[in-house]
């Protein structure tokens, strides 16, 4: 999902720098009123560990292979202001030193995958882990999680490349969103099958305290909740920007028509015209939609299997620490 | 006079109970050369730790070392690791800087030292350590053996009095290993030496310190200590082919 | 390979290599902006930077078959997105100035990469005050990067040495263990690296 340079026009990639830096700003200032010296060293290594983990061969079929972008699973161990600094680190080193997403793209890179897919994704971790408990709570909220920030970064990575008018709205989100509703299905099976390993090895890296932040830092939340808005009403606003479009076209054509015949045409007439714009999106997020609901039971299995029921329940778990 | 490390009835528990240390005691006179030897586990790295006052994490009681006259504590701790230079045992731990300039000059610079002394410093330690000309050089770049002694001249360039190393020959080819010993030699601290590298220890240190389960087991003349066969074998050592003929004393 | 480990290229001596950092990573940055922002009826003032870039590549000495190789190994994506601009008017057009505007970025990119050490864009970013801790995290990452992938490398190794069986659902599970493995190590390593710190003095 890396953007390479010349895909993004002036103004998305100004719009994607500004939310990654004010993302970026808010995390460094909550780990450096709230991260204990001690823990400083973890974060540099942390995004050694999530590039090296990002270079392992998950094999799939016929010699492609799987990989991790690794955000949920630094935000579950680290908390969303360290999964945004390792994030970031990491596609900062991979821009600079490797060629590996453009560097006029950089913004809009550490938007998606750091800020959205980081802190969206632990958003949507700790809903789901407040509902269910224990380390099976943790696992099923983790690869959902993790699920669905690739979703979302891919998603917004569509909308920037239709902002910028590289490919039209009506192909790109279906293409993008529907190849990562595929390639999450992995990051969340990963992400899982890592943190049980993980709970077996050193559960006490999964508690709270291994995170950057208390757990109530309202601020925080706030100034992510609302770049993450922004975020996605600029770059998802060709969803919305189409129907006045398709509405309008309509209209027009309405309007000739009128002029040649009668005036008593029904106001509303399917959009036969333009189906590759409306259909095709609309499809796509029913199938996200959908595609929600499939992975959330696939989580579930995943938990299940992972988490033997003979265990008695622990605290370990986003929930139960608060 | 004081001595240079003076540690009296030294206990230490990590956190989940396992007692690591049992009244340690012992005494170091300055510029004595010192081997700290003693089976695996024994509790060697542990009791460097102590010598600077990275350990105990809580402290509680009595200090019960003193470095120079002086007890380590919670406020003496940055000054007594001003005076005790620690080499740790794996070199990649202690090498984070991105250059070697960088990394000898994190010391000089913690000192609070201005630009000009520091690049002096690290000329002066990376000429000690044998390794002039290394400072724009990458440490991903390095052998194990280099690595090391950026290292230790990263420890030399804070101008310690005392020097307390971990393993310094481990995983050192016989040239590597040759190389260091000499350069240790040279150098003129007080040196307390942990390591399983038994002839190293014949060769650089008067006196020896044995170590094992967390207590003192025995301490003496190194020679007349290692060519205790029985001792050593007691404490899963062995008499060092070095002095197979050689009379114990 | 995805990502040139070896960063062989990165220290050796040509009158690009010499180039402060500082003005090399403004340069770069310029050109790439200056690209992207371009029109696509400007397909000669494209073809002017090239020829600059394309020099700049001469005199840094580096071998020309690692250039394309690194700049090739990166061209995938680059296609698979460009493509989707076909499905659009002048979409044959579009999708050829995306392709050459690209291509233009990542040749800026891996030259720069490959002519700066990345400790040197460090200190360029410390003296233009970038934030304190992010500057940390980017060094120690460009420091132990290398060591982490050589210890995966290794975990690999030894895993492989102990399966027989093919089976890609042990595969999976065997991946996750060593990822696993990586974290706990790097954040044992974390806390020796915080001592040794301490040892010298940082507070």
């Amino acid at each position: 999902m890396h953007i390479p340079d010349g895909f993004l026009d002036g103004k998305t990639a100004v719009a994607g720098g500004i939310l990654a830096a004010a993302g970026l700003g808010v995390a460094l200032r909550q780990a450096r009123l709230h991260l204990p010296p001690r823990r400083v060293p973890l974060l540099g290594l942390a995004a050694a560990f999530v590039f090296a983990a990002q270079m392992i061969n998950f094999p799939v079929a016929g010699g492609t292979s799987g990989h991790l972008i690794g955000a949920v699973l630094a935000a579950v161990l680290l908390g969303p202001s360290g999964a945004v600094i390792v994030i970031s680190a990491v596609l900062i080193v991979q821009c600079l030193m490797f060629a590996d997403g453009g560097i006029s793209a950089l913004g809009a890179n550490i938007f998606n995958m750091g800020v959205l897919g980081g802190v969206g994704g632990w958003a949507i971790y700790r809903v789901v882990g407040r509902l269910v408990k224990g380390l099976f709570g943790l696992i099923l909220a983790a690869s959902f999680a993790a699920w669905c920030s690739t979703v979302l970064g891919a998603a917004a990575c569509a909308g920037e490349l239709a902002a910028s008018h590289t490919a039209p709205w009506s192909v790109v989100l279906p293409a993008m969103a529907g190849i990562h509703m595929l390639i999450g299905i992995g990051e969340g099976l990963i992400t899982g099958l890592v943190l049980a390993a993980i709970a077996r090895a050193r559960p006490e890296l999964l508690r709270p305290d291994a995170a950057t932040e208390p757990r109530r830092s309202y601020g925080a939340i706030v100034a992510y909740g609302v770049s993450i808005a922004l975020g996605l009403a600029l770059f998802a606003s060709p969803l919305a920007s189409r129907w006045p479009d398709g509405l309008d076209r309509t209209a027009e054509r309405l309007g000739f028509k009128a002029k040649a015949v009668a005036t008593s045409i029904p106001a509303v007439l399917p959009d036969y015209e333009m189906p590759g714009i409306h259909w095709s999106v609309l499809g796509t997020s029913i199938a996200g939609a959908l595609g929600t609901v499939v992975v959330f039971v696939l989580a579930w299995l995943l938990a299940r299997v992972l988490v033997p029921m003979a265990d008695p329940p622990d605290s370990t778990g986003p929930g139960t620490a608060s | 006079m004081s001595a240079a490390i003076e540690v009296r009835n030294l206990h230490f528990r990590y956190g989940e109970g396992t007692h690591a240390l049992h009244g340690v005691s012992f005494s170091i006179a300055e510029g004595e050369s010192v081997g700290l030897i003693g089976p695996n586990g024994a509790g060697k790295s542990t009791l460097l730790l102590h010598l600077n006052g990275l350990l105990p994490e809580v402290w509680t009681g009595e200090p019960s070392v003193l470095v120079g006259g002086n007890p380590v504590t919670p406020g003496t701790a940055l000054e007594v690791r001003r005076k005790v230079g620690l080499l740790f045992q794996d070199a990649n731990d202690q090498l984070f800087c991105p250059t070697v300039f960088e990394d000898v000059a994190f010391g000089p610079q913690q000192l609070g030292l201005s630009e000009a002394e520091i690049r002096e410093r690290v000329t002066r330690a990376l000429a000690h350590a044998g390794i002039p000309g290394f400072e724009a050089r990458a440490p991903h770049h390095l052998s194990v053996g280099e690595k090391r002694r950026v290292c230790l001249a990263g420890v030399l360039a804070c101008e310690p009095s005392i020097l307390a190393l971990d393993e310094p020959t481990s995983s050192l080819d016989p040239k590597g290993r040759r190389e260091l010993k000499e350069l240790l030699r040279g150098i003129t601290l007080t040196k307390l030496i942990a390591t399983h590298d038994l002839e190293l220890v014949v060769e650089l240190c008067s006196r020896v310190i044995l170590l094992d389960g967390g207590a003192v087991a025995a301490q003496g003349p190194t020679l007349a200590l290692l060519s205790d066969e029985e001792l050593m074998l007691r404490h899963n050592l062995e008499r060092p082919h070095i002095l197979r003929h050689l009379h114990p004393h | 390979m995805r990502h040139d480990f070896l960063d062989r290229y990165s220290r050796l001596d040509s009158p690009v290599h010499r180039a402060p950092a500082a003005v090399k990573l403004v340069v770069a940055l310029a050109l790439v902006v200056t690209v992207v922002l371009l029109p696509s009826s400007r397909a000669v003032a494209l073809a002017a930077a090239t020829i600059v870039v394309l020099a700049a590549a001469a005199l840094s000495r580096i071998p020309w078959r690692f250039l394309v190789r690194r700049v090739v190994v990166l061209e995938p994506f680059v296609l698979g997105v460009a493509i989707l601009a076909l499905f659009q008017p002048g979409g044959w057009r579009l999708f050829l100035f995306l392709v050459a505007k690209c291509t233009f970025g990542l040749l800026v990119m891996v030259l720069l990469s490959n002519t700066t050490p990345f400790s040197d864009l460090l200190r360029v970013l410390k003296g233009a005050h970038a934030p304190a801790l992010l500057v940390t995290t980017l060094s120690l990452m460009y420091r132990y990067l290398f060591v982490l992938v050589d210890e995966a490398q290794r975990m690999k190794r030894a895993r492989a040495s102990r399966t027989f069986t093919p089976r890609r659902t042990w595969a999976w599970q065997t991946m996750a263990t060593v990822v696993s493995q990586l974290f706990v190590r790097s954040s044992e390593r974390a806390e020796r690296i915080y001592a040794a710190m301490c040892a010298r003095g940082w507070r």
